[in-house]
């Protein structure tokens, strides 16, 4: 292992990603289209890149790897195409509308923009995976602290599961109400389902969402179930094709919380993988930090189509709390990334009536794309107006594949854009990117406010190919001083893959009220730090690669909110317990700081008591990093990779002025480029606004700064 | 001003109030405010007009207008930066008294440029009744603190004393403080986020923004008024109380580019507290405006201009002082929402141009639930189960509402999951689902409603309390639009001794007789005793008989329609297997709505859809029968007539309507010119 590659490769929606490292080694980069319904393919196609960039053949750099990590679309694309299987759900009698029922109006406007929840008529919930035909209660009942009410009637879930076979049903969700707090009735369930018939899919409440709220539970089950069979050939075809190609080791699966899994269990929880992409750029972003020395981070990627949004601070990732994928809720432990359409594809618009621009939500993609691309596309984009303004470079976009023609995207601009509003083609242009950096800016302070952070602690991280055009801007207005452009900008995803842990949670609901004795709290945590321990070996590793962090989910009583407080122990090196009263005390006291942190002073409410309700585990099995030493830092004068000059949008000037463009490629670590100017890569582009500067560090990363 | 410049500042003052809306949330954790988003953040001007709505409970929007300018009017200049303002007093502002507005002013460089206000229902207001519903009240006097204006918080410092000093006055202080807490952490933001405006753009530029915003509101909305047809739409709603009929007339003229509401003929104000203040009706009325006319526009100001209303004083829509009102915000309120939609829906269909915005009555009747009691430590729980917000949405235009689909006045609401309450109160529910046939029937179904038990588990003596003031009971207010039949009504049923433990019933059939209708009043559960609570369904569109036959099938395969339901009100047959049998359902089809499947795109009043036939006088044959003839659901009295207007040539129902008996029929007016 120590000697063999690690190959890491993510599939995206439009390009898979290939990062290849070996210690001692710098870090290749493949890149391919994805190739859907059949990703395994794509996948295949970026690792040959890779390999083709080092003069190998794609056997002969499997055959030297000793490790294979990835990260994949299928199940959001399942979903996204509904091309899952015919699933069915069982669930406590009484209850098998509540899946349909959203809530109420919740699944209708839940995360929709605010022209969508305006306009109640016009919106509907998103039509169920699984219809009220194959849903079934069967008798049985859990109340809140664990205890049988009724026991499970085996002839109903025998008559329900028969119903379910008969409708050709190929996986089945398994939620019963409380099931959390005591799983013998769902797992007698699943026994049953699979007496009954072996190869239908199971999932089952209380292991995959092992938390409180019956709807959301059930919506997550199905969504598991549904994803299950596609996920599971698919990870099988990917392995065969590796196996294929002589690679004879493990596959690790990226998860939304961003930390790695064996593939089998992988296959076992699909809605772990929902967005492990992105997750993964998260991790990536974190260890950027930490060989920068940053511990608050505002990780941003925009593309063609969307704009993402993560924050890491004080080193600790952000885990969403409502979730949903394609509209459906979930729950699973999954790092928060808020998104909103707004990417270089998306189309401006002038609304009739009251003549006022807009940006997005609808988006060219990158076919036809954007006018500029001369590829059919007839509505003008963001990246038209970038280019209208001098952002782009007509002869260098990627690489000089695809001259672009900005005389075509001002003509266009102008008859839909300026003419109506009335004003000059350069003058709409500015103004339209002055209202994309304030959305997008927007967007970042929501992200950080509503958790109580303030943005202008944080350094930007902005990857993706169209976030270099407007990080400057946009952090400049929300105070941001340092935007970082990493080296691995365009394969961010699979490079947060190579710096991630293998990764377990584990989840325990019980609750108690405060002040509990540190030996009761033991009690709970004892037995998930064997089960964790044992699972970790078997996956080989020894116990010194191993490290077990707590938290504890707590909340005021008859208060709705819950906030995940870490567990400080200082125990055993490993599992850091037994946990101590001193820390059972902290514990609390942290609670009721970081409550008041996110909910405002004033908003604790000591009163009512607190409870600990969920008490959490993360198990992570430490993972070889690539390496990080700096290359030494040359000459500030970036002269040697100018391109040329151009007239490009000056802020402070508030119109066009000459300014200099650079070529990524040519600039060397120490150089130093003024603003204002352009830095052109084949993949992506960096404005440095003026009174900015851009400086490439030791890693090749541009760090963009006022002076 | 450049449109850009104009677009960001516009979408920012948007953005204010959804960070100021995310902080109440944060800061008060109480369930009603989280769970159900009983709640409404707005940013107002310096004057109190409205500026920029945030969704919420819209019938706040300009009431809390009305209770920036009381405060304006009582404390003139003594207004001073960092000041908040309570106002509760539904005779001066608010719409009854437990939703309390905190009213803050937003000042820049020492003038005043705008006014935050907001308002959540706080967990109790020291009403005779716990939770602030007091159905036993016959005053406002009996109707917990009321205040027309009191500085809570001066120059920024709050005001212990008056807030220990209402604190008080209420059942449970720790969490009623939070709600107020919350609500003066929500004004500080909106305050600090238009100051960071203001910093950047400058004082008069965003009153130039608010300004033009209001005009342009103005204008949209009296364009999209002269390009609908003039006429007179008429809406009668029934609110029975304590089985009293209560009738709220709505006649709504469109003239031009102007709407006038005219509440002239409904019922004298009443000793229980269903009434509306003028200001809760004029809430009322505008509440269903914005999300559907209004839906493209700026929800400010602008939009009331063209707008204005008649409620003759001492009636249930405009009641006088010491009438109660503790319950208008789920009773008159209400029904004034339901009027008011079902004439802009009229109004809408009667236009090519606008018929697909058209909607039945979503959710006619809220049947919320205040639990009080003490659980297994001890501790005394009050608060509502919040299925009342899980709503049920009317059919559209082409389509069908939605099953427990929310309500038009709020556009983000919803409830909590059964194991949230069940966590939250020593309860356990036996069942929660859908209400099969309460979907009012129609060529596109409204949407169900539901229906829910509980049973005391872990309470204290094994009793739980609660407090209920239902509407629609007898008459159902989720009307139907062009021959769809209004969703059925919503019931409060306590089964004494109905079950527990294993084989507990799965529903109310299978509960033993003991039956009690409890609509209205304070009482309680002990041991195995159940309340079932059902809500009501929404509105139809069009002629049942117009259904597909294959969509009715459908439904019942869902177990949304009986088969009963399927034959007697659609005219559908189904072989057992639950598929539509043709010739049986041809045959129950006979006579009815034989015009032409190509229909008119527009309803109009008196005219045939389908074969054109158009009878100014009205010469339409009438069909009357009891309501409760459509269904079991319908558990509506021996006054509660579903009256429909069929047209004599092909047979289709053109307006299936409510009445009660002896009242005259409803006939609206539409002038092309």
């Amino acid at each position: 292992m120590d000697t063999g590659f690690v190959v890491a490769v993510d599939v995206g929606g439009t390009c898979t990603d290939c990062v290849v490292f070996r210690p001692g080694e710098p870090l290749r980069i493949g890149k391919s289209l994805s190739t859907p319904p059949d990703f395994a393919h794509g996948v295949m196609d970026a690792v040959r890149s890779a390999a083709l960039s080092m003069g190998l053949e794609l056997e002969a750099l499997l055959g030297e790897t000793a490790l294979f990590l990835h990260g994949s679309t299928v199940v959001d694309n399942a979903l996204l195409t509904k091309e899952g299987a015919p699933t069915g759900l069982v669930t406590t009698a009484g209850f098998e509308d509540t899946l349909l029922m959203t809530r109420g109006a919740y699944g209708r406007w839940s995360g929709q923009p605010e022209e969508v929840i305006k306009h109640p008529v016009a919106t509907d919930r998103p039509s169920p995976l699984v219809p009220r035909t194959r849903i079934f209660g069967v008798r049985e009942r859990v109340d809140k602290n664990g205890e049988v009410l009724e026991t499970l009637d085996e002839p109903s879930v025998e008559a329900a599961v028969g119903a379910l076979l008969r409708q050709g049903v190929r996986a089945v969700a398994v939620c019963l109400l409380w099931s959390f707090r005591n799983p013998a009735h769902e797992r007698r369930v699943r026994e049953i389902i699979r007496r009954m018939d072996a190869t239908v899919e199971v999932s089952i409440s209380s292991e995959v969402a092992p938390v409180p709220g019956e709807y959301e539970r059930s919506s997550t089950t199905v969504i598991n179930a549904y994803a299950a069979g596609v996920t599971r050939a698919y990870l099988e075809e990917l392995s065969k094709l590796l196996s294929r190609a002589r690679y004879g080791g493990e596959l690790l699966v990226m998860q939304g919380y961003g930390g790695l899994v064996p593939v089998a269990e992988a296959a076992k929880r699909p809605v772990g993988m929902i967005e492990c992409g992105p997750a993964a750029g998260m991790i990536g972003a974190r260890f950027l930090g930490d060989v920068l020395g940053d511990a608050d981070i505002i990780a941003a990627d925009m593309g063609g189509t969307t704009f993402k949004v993560g924050v890491i601070s004080g080193g600790e990732l952000d885990y969403a709390r409502e979730p949903l994928v394609d509209r459906y809720h979930y729950i699973a432990a999954k790092l928060e990334l808020v998104s909103i359409g707004a990417g270089g594809g998306s189309i401006v618009t002038i609304e009739p009536h009251t003549r006022r621009p807009k940006v997005g939500p609808r988006s060219a993609g990158s076919r036809p794309g954007p006018v500029c691309y001369g590829r059919g596309g007839a509505e003008p984009t963001l990246t038209d107006v970038a280019a209208i303004i001098g952002y782009m470079d007509p002869r260098t976009f990627l690489g000089g594949a695809l001259p672009l023609d900005i005389e075509a995207a001002r003509r266009v601009f102008e008859h839909k854009v300026a003419r109506p509003l009335g004003m000059e083609v350069e003058e709409a242009a500015i103004g339209i990117y002055r209202i994309a950096c304030a959305q997008l800016s927007d967007l970042v302070r929501s992200v950080t406010v509503e958790r109580g952070l303030d943005p202008r602690e944080f350094v930007l991280h902005a990857f993706g190919g169209s976030c270099g055009l407007f990080a400057g801007a946009f952090a400049r207005e929300l105070g941001i001083e340092r935007v970082l452009i990493p080296f691995t900008a365009s394969v961010n995803c699979a490079f947060g893959m190579v710096t991630a842990d293998v990764v377990h949670n584990y989840a325990v609901v019980q609750p108690v009220a405060a002040p509990v004795a540190a030996e009761s709290i033991n009690g709970i945590l004892q037995p998930m730090a064997e089960q964790a321990l044992r699972q970790l070996a078997a996956e080989g590793f020894a116990p010194e690669a191993v490290r077990l962090k707590w938290a504890v989910d707590l909340r005021y009583r008859r208060q709705v909110h819950q906030v995940t407080t870490p567990l400080r122990l200082s125990g055993s090196a490993v599992s850091g317990l037994p946990v101590t009263e001193e820390a059972a005390q902290r514990l609390l006291n942290d609670f009721e700081q970081l409550y008041e942190m996110r909910y405002g002073r004033g908003s604790a409410f000591r009163a009512a008591g607190i409870e600990l309700v969920t008490f959490r585990l993360t198990a992570s099995g430490l993972m070889r990093r690539p390496d990080s030493r700096p290359e030494p830092s040359g000459s500030e004068d970036a002269t040697a990779a100018q391109m040329g000059e151009r007239a490009i949008f000056v802020e402070s000037a508030s119109g066009l002025r000459p300014a200099r463009t650079y070529d990524f490629a040519r600039l060397r670590p120490g150089n130093r480029v003024p603003g204002p100017a352009v830095v052109h890569s084949a993949i992506t582009t960096l404005v440095v606004p003026a009174g900015q500067r851009a400086h490439m560090d030791g890693y090749r990363n541009l760090v963009l700064t006022a002076g | 001003m450049d449109p850009v410049t104009f677009e960001i500042i516009r979408h920012r003052l948007f953005r204010v109030v959804e960070e100021a809306v995310i902080t109440l949330k944060n800061v008060s954790g109480s369930p009603t405010t989280n769970e159900g988003h009983d709640l409404m953040v707005s940013l107002y001007t310096a004057s109190g007009g409205l500026l920029m709505g945030g969704v919420g409970f819209l019938h706040h929007l300009s009431s809390a207008s009305e209770a920036c300018k009381a405060i304006i009017r009582r404390f003139g200049a003594s207004v001073s930066a960092g000041d908040v303002y309570l106002l509760n007093d539904p005779y001066t502002a608010a719409l009854h008294t437990s939703d309390v507005y905190l009213i803050a002013p937003i000042h820049y460089q020492g003038e005043r440029v705008a006014w935050s206000a907001c308002f959540v229902h706080v967990n109790d207001i020291g009403a005779m009744n716990p939770g602030g519903f007091s159905p036993e009240a016959r005053d406002i006097f009996h109707e917990g603190f009321s205040s027309p204006g009191l500085r809570i918080v001066q120059r920024g410092e709050l005001c212990e004393d008056v807030l220990d000093t209402l604190l008080n006055m209420v059942r449970s202080p720790e969490m009623v403080g939070l709600d107020l807490r919350s609500m003066i952490a929500c004004n500080h933001v909106a305050a600090e986020r238009m100051c960071a405006l203001l910093d950047r753009y400058g004082a008069p530029a965003l009153a130039e923004v608010g300004n033009t915003l209001i005009e342009q509101s103005e204008q949209l909305l009296r364009q999209r008024l002269s390009e609908l047809p003039n006429g007179r739409w008429h809406a009668r709603q029934y609110m029975d109380v304590e089985g009293k009929p209560v009738t709220i007339q709505l006649a709504m003229t469109k003239k031009g580019d102007a709407l006038v509401f005219d509440f002239t003929g409904s019922s004298p104000q009443l000793d229980r507290g269903v009434n509306c203040t003028r200001w809760a009706t004029w809430g009322g009325l505008l509440a269903p405006l914005y999300p559907t006319l209004c839906n493209d526009m700026t929800w400010n100001e602008g939009i009331l201009r063209p707008v204005s209303m008649i409620a003759p004083e001492g009636t249930v829509v405009n009641c006088v002082r010491p009438a109660p009102v503790s319950i208008a915000t789920t009773a008159a309120v209400q029904a004034v929402n339901n009027a008011s939609l079902l004439c802009i829906s009229k109004m809408l269909a009667a236009s090519p141009d606008y018929a697909s915005e058209a909607t039945a009555v979503w959710h006619g009747s809220h049947l919320c639930l205040y639990l009080f009691c003490r659980n297994a430590r001890g501790d005394t729980v009050i608060g509502s189960t919040t299925e009342t917000f899980a709503g049920s949405g009317g059919a559209r235009w082409q389509r069908d509402g939605m099953d427990v689909g929310g309500e038009i006045p709020n556009p983000i609401s919803r409830m909590a999951n059964v194991e949230t309450n069940e966590a939250m109160f020593p309860i356990r529910y036996l069942f929660r689902r859908r209400m099969r046939d309460s979907g009012g029937a129609g060529e596109f179904r409204g949407g169900t409603g539901g229906e829910y038990a509980i049973v005391p588990h872990g309470a204290l003596e094994d009793t739980v309390g609660f407090v209920v003031s239902g509407k629609g009971v007898e008459f159902p207010m989720g009307h139907g639009l062009g021959g769809g039949y209004p969703g059925a009504p919503g019931r409060y049923v306590i089964v004494r001794g109905g079950g527990d433990g294993p084989g507990a019933p799965l529903a109310l059939e299978e509960m033993a007789d003991a039956r009690q209708e409890v609509n209205w009043g304070v009482y309680s559960l002990r041991g195995k005793d159940v309340l079932y609570v059902r809500w009501n369904g929404a509105g139809g569109i069009g002629d049942p008989m117009r259904r597909a036959p294959e969509a009715v099938a459908a439904d019942v395969r869902e177990g949304v329609v009986s088969v009963e339901a399927a034959r007697k009100l659609y005219g559908v047959a189904l072989t057992p297997a639950l598929e539509v049998d043709a010739a049986a359902t041809q045959a129950l089809r006979r006579g009815r709505c034989n015009g032409s499947s190509q229909r008119s795109k527009t309803m109009l009043p008196r005219t045939c859809r389908s074969c054109g036939y158009s009878e100014p006088a009205g010469n339409f044959r009438i069909v009357e029968r009891l309501m409760r003839e459509l269904g079991s659901v319908y558990t509506t009295g021996a006054h509660t007539l579903l009256r429909e207007v069929r047209c004599p040539a092909c047979g289709e129902a053109i307006d299936a309507q409510v009445a009660a008996r002896g009242d005259p029929p409803i006939i609206d007016e539409v002038s092309q010119t």
